[in-house]
């Protein structure tokens, strides 16, 4: 039973993911839905460990959850990217628009319900971290003005030390949408 | 088990930790979000503005009297929901005079998010099933071993327990 399933293992604090239970059920998955969300609101989380614990305090204090994961893992942006481009097989040619991308990505001005999971997948092995909480743990606008802007707002105000590919990732020429476009969700 | 989860919550609520606090209740935020609008990728972005909400009660220096926060989560989660449903901005701050609960109701609220308050009409052995189960993630050879029982009998009560539960968190509006 996926109800019976996912609540045991909520209880075992093995946090399953509500959507893949979802995606399982069938024409059950408005009573599953509906168990799960009553489960949860009558159930006490596990307590969380630390890797939870760490993105919580980087995004209560405004840094970017994935900056962090990256500090913590010692990588620099480049692996990252570089484990981008050799994990979705892209173009190097391409290398500064994924840069780009993902340096927006880390900074909460992309949609992140519209970057493609392959995306997320590399990231969470790259950064060995829990795909969910990757999604999850998007950063927050700094300070009470920008504290419920929408990502294409803060577009706009963005710092000027983002990477020039990040304001305008593509070139007149260039045709769009084009892969790199598609998996950061910025196709049409 | 709730009762301490509350304490936890009330330390880390007088330590000022709210990070600790979303840290707890963040896979409850975004499950129940993602279990409401049935996987939609808009999930998500509702689970990001009760996070959102709850920092900026946080911010505000709100107390919540002998309520525990466990149940304010869930308001502000339910809140939000409603917000999403009925077509509202949930990116913004929750209305300054909101509040979780009156404090002649406080007690009944929170009972309303007690597992184990539905435990408690069930037969004495489907309720020790269903709680070593539900509150603490045990296997069913495991539940039989502690309870004395045959793996059969717990699988029974486990289905008796299961049917009463779902009828119901269904029902239950």
């Amino acid at each position: 039973m996926l109800f019976d399933d996912y609540a045991a293992r909520f209880a075992r604090g093995e946090r399953p993911d509500a959507r893949e239970y979802l995606a399982r059920a069938g024409e059950g998955v408005d009573e599953l839905g509906t168990l799960i969300e009553r489960f949860l609101e009558r159930t006490a989380p596990p307590a969380p460990d630390d890797g939870a614990l760490r993105l919580a305090e980087a995004w209560v204090a405004g840094n970017s959850p994935l900056v962090q994961l990256r500090a913590e893992r010692g990588l620099r942006r480049e692996e990252v990217v570089d484990s981008l481009i050799a994990a979705l097989g892209l173009d190097r040619a391409k290398r500064e628009k994924v840069t780009g991308y993902y340096h927006q990505l880390e900074n909460g001005l992309l949609d992140v319900t519209r970057v493609d999971r392959r995306v997320w997948e590399v990231l969470a092995e790259a950064l060995e971290a829990r795909l969910g909480d990757l999604v999850a743990w998007r950063p927050r606008p700094i300070g009470a003005k920008m504290a419920y802007m929408r990502p294409s707002e803060i577009l706009e105000a963005a710092s000027p030390s983002m990477p020039a590919a990040a304001a305008a990732p593509r070139a007149a020429a260039e045709p769009y949408p084009d892969e790199v476009d598609r998996l950061f969700g910025q196709a049409p | 088990m709730t009762h301490g989860r509350d304490a936890e919550d009330a330390k880390l609520l007088q330590a000022g930790d709210i990070a600790g606090l979303l840290a707890a209740y963040n896979d409850t935020i975004v499950g129940r979000c993602v279990a409401r609008l049935r996987g939609s990728l808009d999930a998500e972005d509702v689970a990001q503005n009760v996070r959102l909400r709850l920092l900026s009660e946080f911010h505000r220096g709100r107390s919540y009297g002998d309520l525990p926060y466990r149940v304010v989560v869930h308001q502000v989660i339910g809140w939000t929901l409603g917000d999403y449903h009925a077509g509202r901005p949930t990116d913004v701050p929750l209305p300054e005079g909101w509040e979780p609960a009156s404090p002649d109701a406080s007690d009944q609220v929170a009972a309303n998010y007690d597992l184990r308050r539905l435990f408690e009409t069930l037969p004495e052995k489907t309720r020790a099933v269903l709680e070593l189960r539900y509150s603490l993630g045990l296997e069913h050879e495991q539940i039989a071993e502690r309870l004395g029982m045959k793996r059969n009998a717990v699988d029974q009560a486990l289905n008796r327990g299961h049917s009463k539960l779902r009828d119901v968190l269904v029902a239950d509006g």
